[in-house]
């Protein structure tokens, strides 16, 4: 076992991660800085956001507009002060990210570009074409080497925290090339993970995303938040889930049934209009766009293909030139991907699950619960997305609340000592040695990749769009026997060189740990709100019982304690969420209340 | 645990890379045509020597120049000079900056035509002064 | 037991293995995989992992070419393996190997210190030409101003280029392809103030003069960001750098 002594461990560097390591760097030049990534930084997934990501800049904007779009689109599930908090710092960060030299789409007159995105009033998603995602992760990777104080962990996997005297005090990682060990001494450890999307089986997420910091914090007593909202990305790749991104809409695309009909029209979203209307039709947000497609196969309206059914995505009326220059990704993954050329034949899409709003359970300064461990991005739950994100807010979180993780991480690790080195290492060991039994357990007959299909199929069957009372059951049912199964995992590989089977052992049990999170949570949710949908009996949003946050307990073998918090109301007490022309017809009313507007933005 | 280090990275032999990827080859075919405009400078060099020492052998020369074996090198050296001018043109738009016209990229095939026209061009010009020089 | 697919089609998939642990050199061992037309090469060697052989190791993860984890030879071209299709083999059998000109760290999983290295040299930042505060706003670029750099920020360092570039696989000291788009996208950036620092990296020993326009690099770029084009725009620069200084009192341009 080696040992390296940091001030701050950073696992995951993804967007959050490295956005993270720059702001503790900055924070103090002379802190040690560790970052953590079992592959790659460039290779994270945020790489793969197309879309864009939000910062109000229009002078018909505002930040309180921003504000009720994210809570209304949480379903009232956000902890408001730190939505409040959240954009009012998301133009900043874009700003920083253009600094650093991000390509973000521009005007003619050389400043930034915005477009419209789902259940956003008014347009501010920043977008560098339909590869935001992958500009920002490359820019803040490649500013991140000015850093030297950041010391990366390339192609480390992290195997677990070190939590000795009540507080979080280092990871134990191992190089994925060589086997070899290291204890990263810390006095402050921040997730950023990513999110857990994997757990289902048709997913828009890379094969890293298997919640391994949200497993980690959760073992060690943290509890997960708001777990049971999982998002299903309403335009997907049949089959392989690849994400077509909701950008296709905000640029003027239109989804169509069999009967070539914009059907979200039946849906609340009307009324159906040539162009598109921020908040209405393609522009509502997704849970609401997923269930219309669910109800539209239910009446038997979608369209066989031989992935199942599936609806069309039709951006012909935008014609070659645009398509070429907004949505260039999206116009070849259709051609490559599919043999469809997107100016001439509508893209076959159906839902897929994509992002998971819950996570480690972290306050407005990215701290969890347990003293010394910070939590941002997918990976963790500060309050912002509720029972439903909005499109680009995701991007903005990774910048806002990485950029606060690092700064309270580096403030945190600077007011404590570290601990004794002898005993931190003995809890090392133990870990090591816990994660090598699974490739000695020679006796293992459960096949890794059997165990992960049955988990992610029973994942879709109980905790889909739709969900009721007896799938989720039995879901729960099948991750209890998948657990017990997964103690008699077989690790074929035994060797030390790039054991990619052994790793994904290790991230199996991760998965289905936190998968037992989702399951239970939702089945404890006895309300619809969100991307949390239910048909037996629940139907409706019941703020007097469910106005709250589930908190999931680790319990060992066990299924999860699910317990419950407050949610924090500051600008916009629960209200009706409604689209399209309802919507407005909302909206006026609320702004006809006496001292509303103007709330959110105090401080 | 840590005790040694069990990574070997092989590196794999580079000896006939060329041969691996027919792109290589026509690349290798590329250069290798170079060295027929090499064969040509030099024919001409010893046609400028032999014009030093004197008539007869200028004359020597130009009898030489037109044996079938003469004319058969020179098909082929004409063959390769095309071959060389083509793929030549076919790499220019990727070892020069953007051009913009009219607020556009002008794009590789453009370029690559062009620079063929011109080099057909320039060659036609120098055939019909040859040509009328020689009447 | 293993995953059913719809047509009964096979392909033979010939993957290079290598253990450094068991095996003295690579080898060729063979796989017959069950696919249907929309599977890509990446589906293939999952589905090996999956249910014939868990020892197999290869990097993936986006699985839509924009991660660059993927990148192989496969039947003997640099190609990301989530973007290349089983149904493209008419001939049953698809030979796929570590990229080339790399070390082989594991099966197809190559050792690729030496890019990142050659990252961290070449300063990939932008080092300000005039300081801007965040209060200030953005930086004006005009859209003709990124247009000239936008496509060298596309590399998604998947090392096809290298695999590609027979000068690197013959001097791995050469900065390569890949490195140079990188430092183009810099030096062409209206924001940036820094080429002259980082064109000394480009006219040194290991710099642009090690490449003699192939041109490979391009043709199997998955995002057309044409490195051989960064390339051979920096010799002229670097050649015109290294007359300057004889006619320039301070060394010109550096």
């Amino acid at each position: 076992m080696d040992a390296w002594k940091a001030d701050v461990a950073i696992v995951g560097a993804g967007g959050a991660g490295l956005r993270a390591a720059i702001a503790a760097a900055e924070s103090d030049p002379s802190l040690k800085i560790a970052l953590v990534s079992k592959v790659y930084p460039m290779r994270s997934h945020t790489v793969a956001a197309e879309g864009g990501s939000a910062g109000v800049v229009q002078a018909h904007d505002s930040l309180e507009h921003h504000f009720h779009d994210t809570v209304a689109g949480g379903d009232w599930l956000c902890e408001q002060d730190v939505v409040e908090d959240f954009v009012a710092r998301c133009t900043e960060e874009m700003v920083q990210l253009e600094h650093w030299g991000c390509p973000w789409s521009r005007k003619e007159d050389g400043h930034i570009n915005v477009r419209a995105f789902g259940g956003m009033k008014i347009e501010r998603t920043w977008f560098a074409a339909d590869k935001t995602g992958f500009h920002m992760l490359h820019t803040l990777f490649q500013t991140s080497i000015k850093y030297p104080s950041i010391r990366r962990f390339d192609e480390h996997f992290c195997l677990d925290l070190i939590v000795e005297d009540g507080r979080v005090q280092g990871v134990v990682v191992v190089d994925i090339a060589s086997r070899r060990f290291t204890l990263i001494q810390a006095n402050a450890v921040i997730l950023a993970t990513g999110g857990a999307g994997r757990v289902f089986r048709e997913n828009t997420n890379g094969g890293i995303v298997t919640g391994d910091g949200m497993a980690l914090a959760y073992r060690h007593g943290v509890p997960l938040r708001d777990m049971e909202f999982v998002q299903y990305h309403p335009t997907c790749m049949p089959g392989t889930g690849l994400l077509f991104t909701e950008a296709c809409r905000g640029e003027g695309g239109f989804l169509l049934n069999r009967d070539g009909y914009r059907y979200l029209q039946d849906y609340g979203l009307g009324p159906a209009e040539p162009t598109p209307r921020n908040k209405a039709m393609e522009l509502g947000p997704r849970d609401r766009l997923s269930q219309a497609f669910w109800y539209e196969q239910q009446k038997g309206r979608t369209i066989d293909g031989p992935h199942g059914p599936v609806v069309h995505l039709d951006l012909r009326h935008l014609g070659e030139a645009k398509l070429r220059e907004r949505l260039p990704q999206i116009y070849e993954l259709a051609e490559e991907f599919l043999g469809v050329d997107p100016a001439k034949t509508p893209i076959p899409v159906r839902p897929a699950v994509h992002y998971t709003m819950g996570g480690i359970l972290v306050d407005g300064r990215c701290a969890a619960p347990l003293p010394g461990l910070y939590a941002a991005g997918e990976c963790s739950s500060v309050g912002i997305h509720g029972a439903n994100r909005l499109g680009s807010n995701s991007l903005a979180e990774l910048c806002v609340f990485g950029k606060t993780a690092g700064a309270e991480a580096a403030a945190f690790a600077k007011s404590v000592a570290h601990g004794p080195a002898d005993v931190l290492l003995k809890q090392a060991a133990a870990s090591q040695q816990r994660a090598l039994e699974l490739v000695t357990n020679a006796s293992g007959t459960e096949r890794i990749a059997t165990l992960r299909k049955e988990m992610a199929q029973s994942m879709e069957d109980g905790c889909g769009i739709y969900r009721e009372a007896r799938s989720m059951q039995a879901t729960c049912d099948k991750l209890a026997e998948l657990r017990e199964r997964y103690r008699r995992v077989r690790v074929e590989d035994t060797s030390s060189v790039w054991n990619t089977d052994w790793l994904l052992a290790i991230e199996l049990g991760y998965q289905l740990e936190v998968a037992q999170a989702m399951a239970w949570s939702a089945l404890e949710r006895r309300e619809s709100r969100g991307a949390h949908q239910r048909l037996d009996g629940f139907g409706e949003r019941d703020d007097a019982n469910f106005l709250r946050h589930s908190l999931a307990y680790h319990a060992g073998a066990d299924a999860p304690r699910i317990g419950y918090g407050d949610v924090k109301i500051t600008g916009s007490p629960p209200g009706t969420r409604a689209y399209g022309a309802a919507g407005e017809r909302a909206e006026q009313e609320r702004a006809a209340l006496p001292g509303r507007t103007g709330e959110a933005n105090r401080g | 645990m840590n005790t040694s280090d069990p990574r070997r990275p092989y590196v794999r032999p580079m000896a006939g890379w060329w041969r691996r990827n027919p792109f290589f080859v026509e690349y290798m075919v590329h250069e290798a045509t170079a060295l027929f405009v090499a064969a040509y400078a030099l024919v001409l060099l010893v046609g400028l020597r032999r014009l030093a020492q004197g008539e007869a052998a200028w004359n020597g020369w130009l009898e030489a120049l037109r044996s079938p074996v003469s004319l058969v090198f020179h098909g082929v050296l004409l063959a390769a000079f095309a071959y060389h001018c083509w793929t030549w043109f076919r790499i220019m738009p990727r070892t020069m900056p953007p051009l913009i016209f009219g607020g556009k990229r002008v794009a590789p095939g453009v370029i690559t035509a062009c620079g063929v026209a011109a080099t057909t061009a320039c060659s036609l010009v120098v055939l019909i002064l040859a040509w009328g020089a020689t009447r | 037991m293993a995953e059913t697919t719809g047509n009964g089609k096979v392909v033979r998939i010939e993957v290079l293995r290598y253990r450094p642990e068991q095996d003295e050199e690579p080898f060729l061992q063979g796989y017959d995989v069950p696919f249907t037309d929309d599977m890509s090469v990446l589906q293939g060697l999952q589905y090996i992992k999956d249910w014939l052989d868990g020892t197999l190791s290869f990097r993936w993860s986006c699985r839509m070419a924009i991660c660059g984890s993927c990148g192989m030879m496969i039947d003997g071209e640099p190609r990301l393996a989530c973007k290349t299709f089983l149904r493209d083999f008419p001939a049953g059998t698809v030979r796929v190997e570590a990229l080339a000109h790399f070390p082989i760290e594991r099966d197809l999983v190559i050792r690729m210190d030496d890019f990142l290295a050659k990252l961290e040299r070449i300063k990939p930042y932008i080092i300000p030409k005039e300081a801007r505060t965040l209060a200030q706003g953005e930086y004006l670029q005009t859209p003709a101003e990124l247009d000239v750099y936008e496509q060298f920020s596309s590399c998604i360092n998947c090392l096809l280029c290298y695999a590609a570039c027979p000068q690197y696989g013959l001097n791995p000291e050469f900065v390569g392809p890949g490195i140079m788009a990188l430092l183009h996208r810099y030096n062409a950036d209206s924001r940036d103030g820094a080429a002259a620092e980082r064109m000394e990296i480009a006219g040194s020993e290991a710099g642009v003069f090690n490449c003699t326009a192939v041109g490979y690099c391009s043709e199997v770029c998955p995002k057309h960001v044409d490195p051989a084009n960064a390339v051979n725009q920096n010799k002229t620069r670097a050649a015109g750098d290294y007359f300057l200084r004889f006619i320039t009192p301070k060394g010109g341009a550096r």
